[in-house]
This record gives structure tokens, sequence and C-alpha cells, in this order.
């Protein structure tokens, strides 16, 4: 398609550029959350409603030939005809010669992305068809010549002046920028279309095996009207939108209009099953007869999804595009950067399987796995694993980019390597330093610190101050390994040394096992399974020979990976899968271990304090781990603070492994709300429990809000203890 | 009149549906932005629709009958009004577009979200429905579910084939500038006339 000589860097520069879309943008993604907790006010438990979902749309993909066959059955028996096109030519085919064969010129459309996904209306019109959209905000962006920018909300990206010249331009007047003056003008023009149009072409929400029923949402009736006033209907449903019985559609209604623009409700839902009575004037008299039904059943890639032991959690999908909304990228950029027509982070692997790996390739990164849409999806898909399932698979595919693939490949599955590179570019950065961040950069790397100073690389790393921050703790209480993690040995390692201090103030003895290296995510991140593999079982043998209870993270990326990713990583490994298993029970993140022992020690205890301090949700913290509440409990516990929140505490800072120095452009858009966030809060100090958040919040601090300091919660807890 | 089911009585009293849920119905259907009218007896529906008639000075409305429309005598009221009334098949597809008023009735009301559920096989019931710039729907205030599962489970007793709609209020915009605008495609005005008393159906 047309991605493949696309110039991403440039793209976004020209959204970010876009005043009318950031504006608009911005304003949608304060208000969009409001609106959706409020639609969820009289749903007592959300939680159960998603799994609802989720059980649902899993059960039907599991069973999608089947299900399929009822469906073409179900619908056959009640008088439509049911074609299955393989792709978008075999759709295209049938529908052009459906139109000469029932002698339809004029066709109205409500609604469907699969139809968008083939460019149709493009070809129908090359082969001679009066065609229009009718969904108000597709019939801007058809005027206009867009693609959406948005599932829901396709024309976001246009202000009403916008608007306004493209209605004059198709209306032929001067149409004012007065938004309902507009609204009336496009129902005018539109009613003839309805009208006079000889077909009506929907898509479906879903469609309901047991009878053959297609169900449509939508607010401004247009569905309700292409599905009931020309003489033919052709609806045109993916396989995903299946499910077994009327009944199943019941959480998808109670979800969908919830989770896509905050209503209850939308002003019409439909469902229509077999042929029904229309009525048409024949030599001037109204007589009834049936209405012509044809069900496109569309393939285009989403069969292959379904028989994917992975991606089949894409069925769990109800395109309500609340991924969107909450997206800290997309909420910058908009859809148009995505490439296709569908946007944000599900866009981006619906993109992989019905275009094509290449054009998902392109945009890939500009997921940041922070994990915000995971929180909020009907169907709990989880969303950036599966994109970085995908790149998994493009790496397979094609392996890394050349330059990366060297560094990854010689350097970080290295250790020596890797860490001597590290201690040279403590040297190396010194004439650009200055205290601990590095505030200017020469030419290349300007950009970067624009807004942000870059943290420098230690002068001496965590593993060689070890020795002298090491006490020996006569018959200690537990036996603690430390993981540090590159972050905390190489940029922050007083980090380390707070953590040492907090633990063997807790009685316990704290090692530090020599041949530990990176956890081994960013090279993950990128794609390469072999290389963190690699790195997993070096790290897993050197914590095995240290007999420690416990092994201790400060890093919640680290703790995860230790947990969670190893594990998977060895799926075909077997032996090397136990390991993992078992050494992954032993470890645990800091700040929940401390509170849990503080508790015993009755020191969790909440304490008056002056200096006000508020607390940043990591993303993996929070949404990885399920780690919030003990690091605020320790922080009200600690002497002289005082814990405020800030809005947004959970959201990205914008660092995101690579992406924060790979998509400046996007990562200090992102950093810049925080910063706004954390002034407003009026803290003096912000705490976190990430170094990787550490870094990127530091850097925005120093250069935007410079009397505001920055803390691991294992530097407060340290400052309480007496030497 | 075509419809999706005769049995849609039988279909909600013996599921959950009770006239205890009517205000929260109505709460959420006025956050929709639809009137909500309730009357004791079916004959004092009569005077709403006589206030909505003079207060949009309609000329022409058409309308799909149902004994709770009969048993309020709503046609003697509109003729006697002097608006010219179609309620033939033929005669509402040929006025449904330039009628100021389009008049049917529904089958029960949802209290989650203020919907109401409309069996709408019949062509002419979506057409009053959708094309006139006000349309009034009948319905029995009794006959309310709890919620979408429960609307769910109540249609599928019923549905086999056909046309069935939730209308939840009027139609609806924001796809400029997120600014909602009422009234795009369908009706800018829906209004709800609750009848308490239970009129059994059956044709007369």
């Amino acid at each position: 398609m047309e991605a493949n000589n696309r110039n991403i860097k440039n793209e976004i520069q020209e959204k970010l550029q876009d005043e009318v879309l950031r504006g608009a943008l911005s304003r949608f993604a304060e208000a969009y959350p409001i609106s959706r907790a409020k639609a969820y006010e009289n749903v007592a438990d959300i939680e159960a409603l998603r799994e609802q979902v989720r059980q649902m749309k899993m059960s039907a993909v599991a069973d999608i030939e089947n299900l399929a066959d009822k469906f073409e059955a179900e619908a056959a028996k009640r008088g439509a005809k049911v074609f299955r096109a393989k792709d978008g030519n075999a759709l295209k085919e049938y529908l052009i010669n459906l139109c000469k064969e029932k002698n339809v010129k004029r066709i109205v459309k409500s609604k469907s992305m699969a139809s968008e996904e083939i460019h149709l209306n493009h070809d129908l019109e090359t082969a001679g068809l009066h065609v229009k959209e009718t969904d108000l905000g597709e019939w801007i962006i058809s005027l206009a010549g867009h693609k959406p920018s948005h599932m829901v909300m396709p024309a976001i990206h246009l202000n009403r002046e916008q608007v306004a010249g493209y209605f004059s331009k198709e209306l032929k007047q001067e149409i004012p920028t007065d938004i309902p003056f507009m609204v009336q003008a496009a129902r005018q023009a539109l009613r003839g279309e309805f009208l006079e149009a000889d077909m009506g072409i929907s898509g479906a929400n879903f469609g309901i095996a047991e009878n053959g029923a297609i169900g449509l949402v939508t607010n401004e009736g247009n569905a309700r009207l292409v599905t009931t006033l020309p003489r033919v209907h052709v609806v045109i449903i993916g396989y995903e939108k299946l499910i077994p019985t009327i009944k199943d559609a019941a959480p998808i209604l109670r979800t969908l209009p919830r989770n896509a623009t905050g209503q209850l409700m939308t002003s019409y839902m439909t469902m229509t099953s077999g042929v029904t009575p229309v009525m048409v004037k024949q030599d001037g008299k109204w007589v009834e007869q049936d209405k012509e039904l044809h069900i496109i059943l569309f393939d285009n890639g989403r069969l292959q999804a379904a028989h994917d032991d992975k991606f089949k959690e894409i069925y769990q999908c109800v395109r309500c595009a609340s991924c969107l909304n909450v997206c800290p990228v997309y909420t910058i950029v908009g859809g148009h950067v995505y490439g296709h027509i569908y946007a944000g982070g599900i866009g981006a692997i619906l993109t992989a399987f019905l275009n094509s790996m290449g054009d998902f390739e392109k945009i890939n990164e500009l997921c940041i796995g922070c994990r915000k849409c995971v929180e909020i999806c009907p169907g709990k898909i989880d969303i950036p694993h599966l994109i970085e399932e995908l790149r998994a698979k493009a790496v397979k595919e094609h392996g890394l980019p050349f330059g990366v693939k060297a560094v990854v490949e010689n350097v970080l599955s290295n250790r020596k390597v890797f860490h001597t590179l590290l201690r040279l570019a403590a040297i190396g950065q010194k004439p650009f330093q200055s205290g601990r961040v590095i505030r200017h950069l020469p030419l290349f790397l300007a950009g970067m610190a624009k807004d942000r100073s870059l943290p420098a690389v230690a002068d001496v790393p965590f593993r060689d101050r070890v020795s002298k921050v090491t006490r020996k703790i006569n018959q200690p209480v537990k036996k603690i390994a430390f993981f540090s993690g590159c972050n905390i040995d190489f940029i922050f390692p007083e980090t380390g040394e707070s953590v040492y201090k907090v633990l063997q103030d807790l009685n316990m003895e704290v090692v530090f096992p020599e041949e530990q290296s990176c956890c081994g995510k960013p090279v993950l991140g990128m794609g390469d399974r072999e290389t963190a593999k690699r790195i997993a079982k070096k790290n897993i043998e050197a914590f095995e020979a240290t007999g420690a209870d416990a092994i201790l993270s400060a890093c919640p990326t680290c703790a995860e990976t230790w947990h969670q990713t190893y594990i998977e990583l060895f799926e075909d490994e077997p032996a090397w899968k136990a390991r993992a298993e078992k050494i992954g029970h032993k470890v645990c993140e800091f700040t929940s271990f401390v509170a849990k022992e503080y508790q015993k020690a009755g020191r969790l205890v909440k304490t008056a304090g002056n200096v006000k301090v508020t607390y940043h949700d990591s993303c993996h913290m929070k949404r990885g781990l399920g780690i919030y509440t003990e690091p605020r409990q320790l922080l009200e516990a600690a002497n002289g603070y005082e814990l405020v929140e800030m809005k947004d505490c959970d959201k990205c800072c914008g660092m995101a492994g690579a992406f924060g120095v790979k998509y400046t452009e996007l990562s200090m858009p992102i950093l810049k709300q925080k910063i706004t966030n954390i002034k407003a809060s009026a803290a003096e100090i912000v705490a976190v429990a990430c170094p990787a958040c550490m870094m990127q919040i530091q850097g925005g601090l120093d250069k935007q809000l410079p009397n505001v300091k920055i803390k691991h919660v294992a530097e407060i807890l340290a400052e309480n203890i007496k030497e | 009149m075509k419809k999706v089911s005769e049995n849609w009585t039988h279909a909600l009293t013996s599921g959950t549906c009770s006239a205890s849920l009517f205000p929260e119905f109505e709460t959420r259907a006025k956050n929709a932005a639809a009137e909500v009218f309730r009357v004791k007896t079916a004959a004092e529906a009569k005077e709403v629709i006589a206030n909505l008639v003079k207060y949009t000075n309609a000329r022409k409305v058409v309308a799909v009958d149902s004994p709770l429309q009969q048993a309020a005598g709503i046609n003697a009221t509109l003729t006697d009004l002097g608006v010219s009334l179609y309620t033939e098949q033929a005669d509402i597809a040929e006025h449904a577009e330039s009628a100021d008023i389009g008049i049917s009735a529904v089958e029960f009301g949802i209290a989650e979200s203020g919907s109401v559920c409309q069996d709408a096989l019949a062509f002419e019931s979506r057409l009053v429905s959708m094309l006139p710039p006000l349309h009034i729907v009948f319905m029995n205030s009794n006959r309310i579910v709890p919620g979408i599962t429960e609307a769910m489970e109540t249609i599928a007793k019923v549905y086999d084939r056909g046309y069935i709609s939730f209308i939840t209020g009027p139609s609806r915009t924001a796809d400029i500038e997120r600014v909602l605008t009422i009234g795009v495609h369908g009706p800018s005005r829906f209004v709800i006339i609750a009848v308490d008393e239970e009129v059994n159906g059956g044709k007369q």
C-alpha cells in the first residue's frame, strides 16, 4: 500500500504542528476519562462485565468456523444471501456485480470500517456508482478527501471552520460556522440521498449466529435509514463480529457505548435478521415487497488471526476505540500517523493482519507500552503485549536493522563489553556535564536535550560501591540478593546504596552477584528474543548461585521481566522454564517488600510532615505489577513528609525505554504534561519507584521546574534511618 | 401491521419487568434528552398529544396504530385539531417525509439506559420513527426491565427474525468539534408517553 515509502518522523512533525488537531485531542483526552467514568456509575461490577465480554468473545473465536457456518445458515434460512469474501478484491467484485444485476445506481452507506479498510468507495465510484457516506463524520472526511483519524470520531482532527469550508464547497453555498446550522445543512443534503438510494451498505457491530441477525449502534440514525429505505441492503461484517446468541449482545451493548462515547446507550441500536419489508413506488403506487438482503462475511486476514494462538485475542475487540482515547501517543499525534484506517495500539495490530507486517513495522514503535489501554479495554485485550509479540515476529522474519543488530548482539548480550562501554561513557560525557545531568548536547543530540536534561553516567557504578556499603549483619533474618538493573548500576548508584541501607537496617544480609547484567527488557522491546534468552540465562545462573531467600529489584520493569517474561521466553525450553519459574517466585519489588516488613515491625504508621511529596506511578509498577498502595504507605510513614496526589499520577512520563530517546518529539509533550501536573500539586519532592521514570522526570524538572527534586522511595526511606 | 412478535406481553410479564423501575427509567431517558410524560389513563394522553400539536404548530401527522393509542382515542383527537393524519401503510410511505410528527408504540423500556425497545418489523413503523422531526411513542409504564441484559433476555424469547430497535433519546451527533448537536438524520425531539393503565392488546 501507500505506506511503504513513508517518513514517519516527518509525518509526526507535521501533526505536532497542527494546532487544530493538538487542541482537539488534548481537550478530548481531558474530557474522556471523566465521561467514561460517569457512564459506568450504574454498573455495579465493571471488572465482571469486562470479563463477561472477554469470555464471550474468547469462546466465539475458539469456535469461529462453526459460528460462521451457523450464522450463514440461519441468515440464509431467513432469506439473506451470504457471501464469504476472502479479500477486498473478492468483496468489490461481488458488490459491483450485484449493483449491475440489481440495476443499482445510487448507494448510501452507514459507517463500515471494513469498507474503509479496502477503500471501497473509490472502487465503487470508479465503477460509475454514486456513493454517499451518511455518518456525519464520515461524510465530512469524504468531502475533505481524508482518512478517518479515529474509529468513532473520524473527523476529530478538523475544526468548525474547516468543516464549514468543505460544506460550502459541496453544497455550493456559503455555510456559516455555526455547528447546529451545519448539522441541519447535512441533514437536508443527505435526506435526499437516503430517499433516492437503491442500495444501503452498512457495517455491523455484531452478528448473531443463533438467528443470523446483525446489530448496529449509531447516534445519528443513519444506519436505521440505510437499513430501511433502499430496496437492497448489503451488510459488510468481519468474522470478529460474530457472537453465538442474542443474549451475548448484552455485554457488548453494555460496554461499547459507555467506552466509546461515555453514553449509557447510543440513540439507536438496531437489530435486523433476514429479509424485512420495504416499500417502493411502482407506477405511482406504494407497494410492499421483500428487501433484497446480502451479507458479506469479510475475511481479509481475520481468519488467519483467529487461528493464531496469540493473535486471536484481537477478536475480543468491540471497536469502541477507547484505547486511542487514553493513549499518550495517540492523544498527541492523532490517527493519521498510524498510516492506515485503524489507529492507536489496536490499530497497529489490526494493520499487521488486515494490511501487512510491513505497514505494522513502520508504526509499531508508537506504542510505548504504558498499558493505560489495557485498564479500560472492554475485551481486556493486552494490546502492548500483542505489539511486542508482533515485533518479535518481525525480527524473527527479517532480523534487526543492521546497526541495531550489531549493538544488541555484540554489546548488550555481553556484559563485560556493555559495562566497559558504560564506564567509558562516564568519562566521555565530562565536557557536557554539570552536576548529575547533562544539560547541553552537541549537534544531533540537541533535540533530545531541549526540554529535558539527560542523565549522566555515574563516575563510579554501583557495582564498584557495593563493598563500601555492605555491612556485616549478625544473625540476619533474611538473605537478599540485589538485582540492580542498568539504571541503578550506572546512572543512579545512590539509589542502590539506599536500598542496601534500608534492607540492612531491617537486619537482612544483602549480596550483589557480580555476574548480573541488564534484565534484557530493552532487547526484548526491540523484538530480539534470542539475545534476551542468552541474557536471561546468565542472570538466572548468577542468582541461583547466591542461595538467597529473596531477590530484590528497585526497578519495576526488571522485576516484571524476572517474574513473567523470563518464564514466557523459555516456553520451548522446559528445563530453563522450570528454573525461571522457581527463581521468579523469589523476585520482589523493593517498595512492596519493604512495606510488608515495615508493617510487621510496626513502622508503617502515618506521620505528619511539612515537606510535600507527590508520587508518580510507573506504568510497569501500577499496571504491570499492580503495586500502588505500598509506595504511598511508605511515603506517608516517612518522617517529615506529607503525601499529596497529583492529577493523572499514573499516566506515563514518556520515557518508555528507547522510545524517549528515539521519539524525543513525542516524549517531550508527554513529559511536559507530567511536569505541569507536578507543578499544580505544589509538591517540593516527586517520589518514584522506577529509575527509568526518575531519569525522564528528573530531566524535565531540571529544565522546567528546577526547584522540585526527584527521589526514589528508597532514598526517602534511607534518609529516615539514623547511621 | 407486521410485528416480530405478538407475544411481547407474555415475554415481559414472565420476566422481570416492573412499574417500580419507572422513576429510574424516566431519569435516564431524560438524561438522554427524551421528554417523558407519565399519565394514569390512556385518555389523559390526549391532552399531551394536543399540547404537542399546538406548540409545534404541526399540520401533518403520520401514525402507526397500537392498542394504547386506540384506547386513548388519539386519532380522533388529532382529527379534531384539524391536522392531516395518515395511518395507512401506503399513506405513511407517501407522507412520512413531509410530516411534522410521527407516532408509534414501543414494547418496553430499559431502566439502566433510558432506552425503549421498538418492534420495528413494519416498514411504516420505522418511517414514522425516523423521518419526521418529532417522534412520539406510547408505552405502558409498568413495562420496564431493569437492564440491557434483561432486555436482551426478553428479546431472545420472541426474536426469530425481523427488525428490532432500541431508541434512546433523539438523534444526535458530536462529529464536529465534539459539540453535542441534536437532530441529525432522525428526529430532533423524542417524546415518551407512558400510560399506567394496563390496556390489553388485541385489535379492537
